[in-house]
């Protein structure tokens, strides 16, 4: 019979994997992967906010939006309280543009932190990472 | 203006975007960030040649049924208005 996963570790590479993008990946010793998906989802979110504007993370006027880019990090909620106030009025295409590429990355990194779970649950921790 | 204050800058203000066909090029970065992510994950070992090779391939697949299914369009509305 296959030994319990140790659902601890795999909180904490999911926790990770939520609060810096392919942090959780580390935990696993995936250095390349874990570079891979830093650059690309954070590159993503930063094209998103240059374009839009940091009005794009909007919690009250973009509800469904905010939550897909709190996906990225729990850092995005910094930035929703700064534009909560209306001071980073943002319309038209570059407010579309911005959302999708920032939201998008959200759901990017959330398929990366399910999959760090799944490779975390395949695989036993590295022995400097054991709890 | 410091460096540090044209980059905050650079980040509060949206960039000016027409609404023109040129605006739906901005999907080609997109498209290189869900593919890269994707091949990120699903690759059981990151060489890169190999990532190079199999970005490129999907990149490349999932442009031609887009430029595909816009030509059928294109087509469609062109038919429709004649």
């Amino acid at each position: 019979m296959p030994p319990a996963p140790n659902v601890f570790f795999l909180l904490m590479v999911g926790l990770a994997g939520w609060f810096v993008p392919g942090a959780g990946y580390l935990f696993l010793g995936e250095k390349k992967r874990a570079i891979i998906i830093f650059i690309t989802i954070t590159l993503t979110f930063g094209i998103g906010i240059y374009i839009g504007s940091i009005g794009v993370v909007d919690p009250i006027g973009a509800k469904f939006a905010y939550i897909g880019q709190l996906m990225n990090s729990p850092a995005v909620a910094l930035i929703g309280r700064v534009t909560t106030g209306g001071g980073y009025l943002v319309y038209g295409r570059p407010n579309e543009i911005g959302q999708i590429y920032t939201v998008i990355s959200g759901m990017l990194n959330l398929l990366c932190v399910v999959n760090v779970i799944y490779m975390a649950n395949l695989r036993e921790p590295s022995p400097g990472w054991r709890f | 203006m410091s460096l540090t204050g044209l980059l905050i800058a650079n980040f509060t203000s949206p960039e000016r975007i027409p609404t023109s066909p040129q605006a739906t090029l901005w999907i080609l970065p997109l498209m290189v960030a869900i593919v890269v992510v994707y091949k990120a994950t699903k690759l059981s070992e990151i060489a890169l040649r190999k990532f190079l090779k199999e970005t490129a391939g999907l990149f490349l697949s999932i442009l031609v049924f887009i430029v595909l299914t816009a030509l059928v369009l294109h087509i469609i509305a062109y038919l429709i208005s004649m």
